[in-house]
């Protein structure tokens, strides 16, 4: 019911490791507090508020103001931290052993809707006052959250879609469900928690709801010995995987990891609800070069990923299309078990239809994919190497004749990728470049885990755009840990996707792998620390290609 | 003013020095003789013709590295002389038998804090203060940000961590000599009730300590082949040298923490690859650095041990203290 417990909450998903642990926590914590405070603490644990209503650098000189610190000493201590929220809590644990009544049980409500939207209401003297007030009054261990609120930081290890899976458990409902009633404005009220955890589903949101993922295996040599022609050749989008739905005429857009995203691709939303059938696709989101008909770079994807809501200057900037791979349902009829090679015919046939019959123009967002017809399989792999050239990973190979199940199936989809030589590494020290690149750090090295360990495993330092590297290179600056002569080792937390040419055994290395002309092929900003490669995956490859 | 070569005690080759009296205080390689503040291995060297000490130091020394050293001893506040200078060791608080040493010489006297802390600690003498010219302290936390809450505060909070997951096995990593005795006096007093557990290098500190007349509760020796329904609600010390390799892969559903002053920081905490951190050390505090500078009288300061630039300056700027530089 406060500000407290929700610290605490902090505090537990900040050191628990295990997702069903955290999905625990979370459940006593929604169970235990009030409708009005939950609607708070899902605001917050998903990211929809990160209004700033103070800078770090304001509170820094706030603190150094107040308790006669030299400006010095904080920017020093903030080396050692990383976070000024975090380094204005440590070191107010020194200064506010103070008499001042405690309020001990202010409510997350209170504070969110109330205390601290009021001080931009103030003049700066009333507002320096205000906060000073609060840090004396509000208990030491409730002092980060407060400053990660007030600096608009506040992040804790959880996703969206973890809440969406703790609130799924607590009222027993598809999280599908969940995710589609957080979707959207949510606004912190009783009544938006109420509707959350409603348990009566409306139909709505019945329809919304996207099929399993059916997942593609990597290649295997037995695949060879079947003729070419039991087969349906597609590039390897390299975009993000979604199924587009529109059924009693709503349009919802799902990733495979269960997110709705109809707010970051609100034109792609606009456009398909013109048309006048229903349907479930599946297919691939790219930003796309329209003059030259190919993908651009995933990185650019990364620039709308995130972004809810874009501005029609994004939208134009970085133009998306949903490529179609597959019909799985059209107007309420689920065709999943028709063949894929009539599944193809019936989409082909909707998509040249919708095309004709459609008032605005879908194409400038929408398309179907285009099919390869290699002649045997060595031409196969002739288009495979060639896949580069249009920014695709390599080829999706599918049996005609295979349905539409879920999940990873053997035997139905084929993933030929490239260049199957990459691990998602995490970049733990960094270089001061020279040449062109002096004043920068651009010699990267790279680790994976061995148990909970990182291990260095390869040095890069191609591969980014001028651009990227001006952006880890401020990162590196305020993300370093410690010094030695130019070199910095720096916060795990960035992870970058390393392609490499070989990968051989090495005593020399402390990993015990070497690998051959490494180099970053993307910033894999959508992925966690967690998320990268161990050794372990990388023996995995060396074995697989030897 | 003098020069760096004409102070009492000086660094040498990355040691501390005293050139009258031709001794050394916890070299990093063997010499002739040796002063040795506390018995962590960070500060003791094999090797030395003779060494000298508290009488607790020296029993801890012999019990971990064997009776093969030759150690003289002495009391707390018992002046010795060496080359016509007075030599006296003076309770730092840091663990057992641990102490601050102090040189008089023709009326200078001369304070080497070696590490401390002066936070209660029922397993060792508190913290004495020392007057002084000349004081050389260690500054392992010489910044703000580091303020250590009460340590029965962390103990509660542990006791609390493992309670809170009845399932599991709950590993606490600290260091086997010192800390782990304070924390399991400590956890002994909060509501945990479960058992206590420790490594064999923690529970021959243990006995050793209840040997010299401290009291530390019983734990049971952890075998490599426990049952884990055994352990399921129970603590276990372990070494933190154990936390990376094959030695967890004994245990099934466990949570880990470790108990060190950098667990303050989230950012190192997230890094260090354990559950959780608790903020407990045998170092002083940024507070208690300044109070001992302050209560030491010292004219002099000379930091070691630690990122010293912060808090020099500060102390220059702020409070007027004469802060010296050695030349390493």
């Amino acid at each position: 019911m406060s500000l407290k417990k929700f610290s605490e909450l902090f505090g537990d998903l900040d050191s628990i490791n295990s997702t069903n642990n955290k999905i625990e926590v979370l459940k006593n914590y929604f169970l235990s507090n009030d409708p009005i405070d939950n609607s708070w603490a899902i605001y917050l644990l998903t990211g929809k508020s990160n209004k700033r209503f103070i800078s770090g650098r304001y509170l820094k000189n706030l603190f150094s103001q107040i308790y006669e610190y030299p400006q010095w000493l904080i920017d020093t201590c903030y080396l050692k931290v990383g976070d000024s929220a975090e380094v204005i809590t440590l070191l107010l644990k020194n200064k506010t052993k103070s008499r001042k009544k405690k309020l001990s049980n202010i409510s997350l409500n209170e504070l969110l809707s109330g205390t601290i939207p009021a001080l931009s209401k103030l003049n700066e003297e009333q507002k320096n006052l205000e906060i000073k007030n609060l840090w004396e009054t509000l208990p030491e261990d409730n002092h980060l959250i407060f400053n990660k609120i007030l600096t608009g930081t506040f992040r804790v290890g959880v996703s969206v879609g973890l809440i969406t899976k703790s609130i799924s458990k607590l009222i027993n409902i598809d999280e599908e469900i969940i995710s589609h009633r957080l979707m959207g404005d949510f606004k912190p009220s009783i009544d938006s928690y109420k509707f959350l955890i409603n348990k009566d589903i409306n139909l709505q949101e019945l329809n919304s709801k996207p099929f399993p993922f059916l997942l593609a295996n990597t290649i295997e040599d037995k695949i060879f010995k079947n003729s070419i022609n039991d087969f349906q050749f597609e590039w390897k989008y390299d975009g993000i995987r979604m199924q587009l739905i529109k059924r009693s005429g709503n349009v919802s857009l799902w990733t495979r990891g269960q997110e709705l995203v109809n707010e970051s691709f609100p034109e792609l939303v606009e456009k398909m609800s013109h048309i006048k059938d229903d349907f479930v696709l599946d297919g691939e989101l790219l930003v796309w070069n329209f003059k030259e008909q190919i993908a651009f770079d995933f990185s650019l994807l990364q620039k709308r990923i995130n972004r809810k809501s874009p501005t029609r200057s994004i939208q134009i900037k970085y133009p998306i299309i949903f490529i179609a791979y597959d019909l799985l349902e059209i107007n309420g009829k689920d065709i999943r078990e028709i063949k894929l090679e009539n599944r193809r015919i019936e989409l082909e046939k909707y998509f040249s239809k919708w095309q004709n019959k459609t008032e605005n123009n879908i194409t400038d967002i929408f398309k179907i994919c285009d099919l390869i017809f290699p002649k045997d399989w060595p031409d196969a792999l002739t288009y495979k190497e060639k896949s580069r050239e249009n920014n695709t990973e390599g080829l999706i190979i599918k049996k005609k004749t295979s349905i539409y199940s879920s999940g990873r199936k053997k035997g139905i989809w084929w993933k030929y990728k490239v260049d199957p030589m990459q691990l998602d590494a995490v970049l733990i020290y960094a270089k001061g470049g020279s040449g062109r690149r002096a004043g920068l750090y651009t010699d990267y090295s790279f680790a994976l885990w061995k148990d909970k360990e990182l291990i260095k495993f390869a040095s890069a330092y191609s591969g980014l755009t001028n651009i990227e590297i001006k952006e880890l290179d401020k990162w590196i600056r305020k993300n370093t840990i410690e010094k030695f002569g130019p070199v910095r080792s720096l916060k795990p937390e960035m992870v970058f996707e390393i392609s490499f040419e070989k990968i051989q055994i090495s005593k020399r290395h402390k990993s015990g792998i070497a690998v051959r002309f490494p180099r970053i092929t993307k910033w894999r900003k959508d992925k966690k620390i967690n998320d990268a490669d161990s050794l372990e995956n990388a023996y995995e490859l060396m074995k697989k290609i030897s | 003013m003098r020069t760096k070569q004409e102070y009492l005690i000086r660094y040498k080759d990355g040691n501390l020095y005293c050139e009258l009296a031709d001794i050394w205080i916890d070299p990093s390689k063997p010499v002739k003789k040796a002063l040795i503040t506390h018995a962590h291995f960070d500060h003791f060297t094999f090797g030395c013709e003779e060494y000298i000490s508290t009488k607790e130091t020296a029993m801890l020394l012999k019990e971990r590295v064997g009776d093969n050293i030759k150690i003289k001893t002495f009391e707390y506040g018992e002046e010795f002389k060496i080359n016509g200078i007075n030599i006296s060791f003076h309770p730092s608080g840091h663990i057992l038998g641990s102490s601050q040493i102090r040189f008089i010489f023709a009326e200078e006297k001369w304070l080497i804090s070696g590490d401390f802390k002066l936070q209660k600690d029922q397993t060792c003498k508190q913290y004495e203060i020392v007057k002084t010219d000349y004081l050389i302290s260690e500054c392992t936390f010489g910044l703000p940000i580091f303020k250590w809450d009460e340590s029965n505060k962390i103990a509660n909070d542990i006791s609390k961590w493992i309670n809170n997951s009845p399932e599991k096995t709950s590993l606490l990593f600290c260091y086997s000599l010192g800390k782990a005795q304070r924390l399991l006096n400590e956890i002994n007093q909060t509501n945990f009730k479960g058992n206590i557990y420790s490594h064999g290098s923690i529970h021959k500190m243990n006995n050793s300590y209840r040997e010299l007349g401290i009291d530390i509760k019983d734990t049971i020796k952890i075998e490599n082949k426990k049952k884990i329904d055994e352990l399921k609600g129970s603590l276990i010390l372990l070494p933190p040298s154990l936390s990376k390799g094959t030695y967890l892969k004994n245990f099934k559903n466990i949570q880990t923490a470790f108990a060190s002053g950098w667990m303050s920081i989230r950012a190192l905490r997230k890094r260090s690859g354990y559950d959780k951190g608790f903020a407990i050390s045998d170092h002083a505090d940024w507070d208690g650095i300044l109070e001992v500078v302050k209560k030491s009288e010292a004219k002099n300061v000379f930091f070691h041990h630690g990122d010293s630039e912060a808090l020099s300056k500060y102390l220059v700027e702020k409070e007027s203290t004469n802060v010296l530089l050695f030349g390493k």
